[in-house]
């Protein structure tokens, strides 16, 4: 039997209902992960954007013997790290950074506020359902937006991104529905 | 009254560290498949910096998050809620953890020391070199760095596998890291 937690002065917390628990651990794990997934995407476009070479030509790999013993790898690994990174910005449509630095920072924020939205949710605040139906919905809009612009970017950044974007997709399409379906079943619907 | 849950300090340092140690593994992972460093190819300076940066600065707030949760203790656990066996096991986890943070960034702060790069802290406050450059002595920091890191990893594994065991218990304990 869960045991009932209730601070003392103004604020009273009900018992939490097992699926606010559960979803809003759900949604902190999630929103940890999410918020530094998102950071890096966000800095990866920004150091790739800024480190190409102006004349868009990438110097030739320079791999020192000590510097592939310190890193573990061979001199062709060394070599194509830099074909790699050519590769992918051959690939990269113009309007693609700022495009995807826009929707990772926007992702980033909302998948912060839904670890602060999953601990409401597990403390059962009155305004926890209806912010993490706003919250994850808008994570969904996020994925949708990065879906469409990632499916006009290309094969090679469809073949980088595009399964990974599907799978949050689905988990935010999951959780937002958990949330409307708590929050149904609250008001007795 | 003794509070329920942690102090909310110690609430708010514990989250900025979990994103900021997740970030630092995902972006490691990221950074290293970038191009060596010489003059004319820089992809590694940036996230490198930032991870040195963001590593030290985790030092600075576990020493905080510390001193917080020493001096502000919060109420034990109601006892039903949790076996001796998982009280011990949630001891042990918190101590390893914290071991386990400070052994990672102070490895990679001694491994950086002894190559030739210098930290600049935030990129405003330069460190004083504490070691010349030195190859061995690099490798050696270097992977206690890496083993540290990946048995972190595991340890937060475990941490998280039972906070989420909690919430879906419902047994009000992870109420207690949620307190804003």
């Amino acid at each position: 039997m869960a045991t009932s937690f209730s601070t003392p002065t103004t604020k009273s917390f009900s018992p939490t209902p097992a699926w606010a628990s559960c979803l809003g651990v759900v949604a902190i794990v999630f929103g940890v992960f999410l918020t530094a997934a998102y950071g890096n995407e966000w800095m990866k476009q920004a150091v790739i954007t800024q480190s190409m070479p102006a004349s868009g030509e990438m110097p030739a790999a320079d791999c020192p013997e000590e510097e592939l013993e310190e890193e573990g790898i061979s001199l062709a690994e060394c070599e194509y790290m830099v074909s790699h990174v050519e590769g992918i910005a051959l690939s990269t449509p113009d309007w693609f950074p700022s495009v995807q630095m826009g929707l990772a920072f926007a992702g980033m924020i909302l998948a912060f506020i839904s670890i602060i939205i999953g601990g409401a949710l597990v403390n059962h605040t009155s305004w926890a359902s209806s912010s993490a139906v706003l919250t994850f919905g808008a994570l969904v809009l996020v994925d949708l937006l990065q879906f469409a612009a990632v499916v006009n970017a290309g094969p090679i950044l469809r073949d980088l991104y595009l399964w990974n974007i599907l799978l949050w997709f689905v988990i935010h399409l999951m959780m937002t529905t958990g949330a409307i379906a708590g929050r149904h079943s609250e008001a007795g619907l | 009254m003794q509070r329920q849950g942690y102090n909310r300090t110690a609430v708010i340092l514990h989250w900025i560290l979990a994103v900021s140690i997740f970030f630092l593994f995902v972006s490691s992972w990221w950074m290293l498949g970038l191009p060596l460093p010489s003059k004319e190819l820089t992809f590694r300076e940036f996230p490198f910096q930032l991870h040195k940066n963001i590593g030290i600065t985790l030092v600075l707030l576990l020493a905080l998050l510390l001193y917080v949760r020493f001096k502000h203790r919060p109420a034990p656990e109601n006892s039903s809620s949790m076996k001796p066996w998982m009280h011990k096991l949630a001891l042990f986890d918190h101590v390893i953890l914290y071991v386990l943070i400070i052994a990672v960034c102070v490895s990679g702060y001694l491994s950086s020391s002894y190559t030739r790069w210098d930290t600049t802290v935030w990129w405003l406050v330069d460190l004083p070199r504490i070691a010349a450059p030195d190859e061995d002595m690099n490798m050696f920091y270097s992977n206690i760095h890496l083993w540290t890191a990946w048995a972190l990893l595991a340890v937060v594994a475990v941490h998280v596998t039972g906070a989420v065991y909690h919430a879906f218990r419902n047994d009000g304990i992870v109420r207690r890291m949620l307190r804003w």
